[in-house]
């Protein structure tokens, strides 16, 4: 069975229910073979859902038909984008592979591409390689959130859950505003039961978004698991 | 004295109109020209830092009554403590004794940032950039005004003004028994000068380069900004009153609710 490589914006962000009508319904049209399908991918990139079959079915439709992809001009190249990350996910390499041979023909010194590059040897369990591109992107410019998640995603895929602490540790010494890391943090330390970490993580969510109710009820689980509520003082 | 002046409409058409538009083209040109000159300066890493601190430490305030009491000491001393060895009570890291909170500048450091940027090639070159980019266009285009555009009235403001605007509105007008409501071409050119920044954020989005007025301010404080918002958080951080919220919470919850039902 081949490894699911984890994706960037691992937390799944929270989306709100207008708009997850919204999806649910662009879905449902493009499903029954009415059109649409490129709201429906502009849509899912907003919102950075995980529909990955169903990016890569349309979006490799639209890619495949010359007259399609020519109207989209400028946006062709975040459809390739989006088309490579999603080819990756349902483990379709080649399709990624041909999906970021094009973006290298437009764009050969970029970073983006770069960082595709990236994931698809993480795709292809090379690691070693892997981490390699990742640690040259990150001499270029050691401020880059992005190349530093996915090092933290491939410490995870690989298994090395100390590792991926390590590094989310580092991450977050410097961009100590990020929640998306957080919630990551938090979620890693309860599969370890590390529990009272995993409270400080809670915390720091809830005082970054007081008015988000999942933060809260995690935190209260939390203490219950540790009966940490019982020596707090109400002062 | 207090006669209305019949104003000519053409010149609403030939000179009202045509300055401001021109303002317009010239604003965007200067977006676009500012897009392309625009070096990607490479953020530091410290700045960064700085940055997510002081937003982390914003966040503690403003939230502050959600954790317990206990939570909320440990961050402040994370934040806030001064020359003291303490155990860092955040779990998050490898416990090592810090000697100074994260908001805390010692008063050598704070007179640095001033001279580094003075000194730093990229940052002046940068501020060159910018500031030639706003300078050229506003002394070219005032130049075009007074020149064409001068010698006589150009419009009426609607409210009465005293005397003393008059050597700044009524430049090119050389009468001195004309009202001081109605203006010269000049005063025109600065309305639009302030007033098209709005319009500007409408078309060219948040990010536009002709924000001139912010970023006179901006410069003043340019290396200042980490130190003092960090010792400024660090104050406002000392003044918090903890008071934890989950006491009373049942009492608010069923207020509201009995809200709700009566």
């Amino acid at each position: 069975m081949k490894l699911v490589v984890c994706f960037c914006n691992f937390a799944q962000k929270m989306v709100g229910a207008a708009e997850e009508v919204q999806l649910i319904r662009l879905e449902n049209q493009v499903d029954n073979g009415g059109g649409g399908a490129w709201e429906y991918l502009c849509l899912v990139r907003k919102l950075k859902v995980r529909r990955s079959e169903k990016v890569l079915k349309y979006g490799f439709e639209i890619l495949n038909d010359p007259n399609k992809r020519s109207k989209l001009g400028g946006e062709e190249w975040t459809l390739y984008e989006q088309v490579a990350i999603a080819a990756m996910d349902c483990q379709c390499l080649d399709v990624a592979k041909e999906c970021i041979k094009a973006l290298q023909k437009k764009f050969p010194e970029s970073k983006r591409v770069g960082r595709l590059e990236g994931m698809l040897l993480e795709a292809k369990g090379s690691w070693a390689d892997a981490e390699k591109t990742y640690s040259n992107f990150l001499e270029d410019d050691p401020l880059d959130q992005v190349i530093h998640k996915r090092r933290v995603a491939m410490a995870k895929a690989q298994g090395n859950i100390s590792g991926a602490i390590e590094w989310l540790n580092k991450y977050l010494e410097i961009f100590m505003a990020d929640h998306d890391a957080w919630r990551e943090l938090a979620e890693i330390y309860i599969s370890l039961q590390m529990y009272k970490q995993a409270a400080f993580c809670y915390e720091e969510l809830i005082l970054c978004q007081p008015t988000a109710p999942l933060y809260h009820l995690a935190y209260a689980e939390v203490s219950a698991i540790t009966h940490s509520y019982l020596h707090l003082s109400f002062q | 004295m207090a006669e209305d002046l019949v104003l000519d409409t053409a010149i609403r058409d030939w000179v009202l109109i045509p300055l401001s538009v021109v303002m317009v083209l010239i604003g965007v040109l200067r977006y676009f020209v500012s897009k392309l000159m625009r070096t990607s300066q490479l953020p530091d890493a410290k700045i960064v830092k700085e940055g997510q601190v002081v937003i982390r430490a914003r966040n503690l305030r403003a939230a502050a009554n959600f954790i317990p009491v206990k939570s909320f000491r440990a961050r402040k001393v994370y934040f806030s403590n001064e020359d003291i060895q303490l155990e860092n009570c955040d779990p998050q890291a490898i416990t090592v004794d810090i000697e100074n909170g994260l908001l805390y500048v010692p008063k050598g450091q704070a007179q640095n940032p001033q001279a580094q940027m003075f000194s730093d090639p990229n940052m002046a070159m940068d501020m060159m950039k910018k500031n030639l980019s706003m300078i050229i266009p506003q002394t070219l285009t005032f130049a075009w005004v007074n020149f064409f555009f001068s010698g006589f009235v150009a419009a009426k403001i609607p409210f009465p003004l005293t005397q003393r605007f008059r050597s700044m509105l009524q430049n090119g007008i050389d009468l001195s028994t004309v009202d001081v409501s109605y203006v010269s071409s000049r005063s025109w050119y600065f309305l639009n000068l302030f007033g098209l920044r709005g319009l500007f954020s409408l078309i060219l989005g948040e990010e536009n380069a002709t924000d001139d007025t912010q970023r006179m301010m901006q410069m003043s404080g340019f290396g200042f900004d980490p130190s003092k918002s960090l010792s400024a958080e660090k104050d406002s951080l000392d003044i918090v009153q903890h008071e934890w919220a989950l006491p009373k919470f049942e009492q608010r919850a069923e207020s509201v609710l009995r809200k709700f039902i009566s």
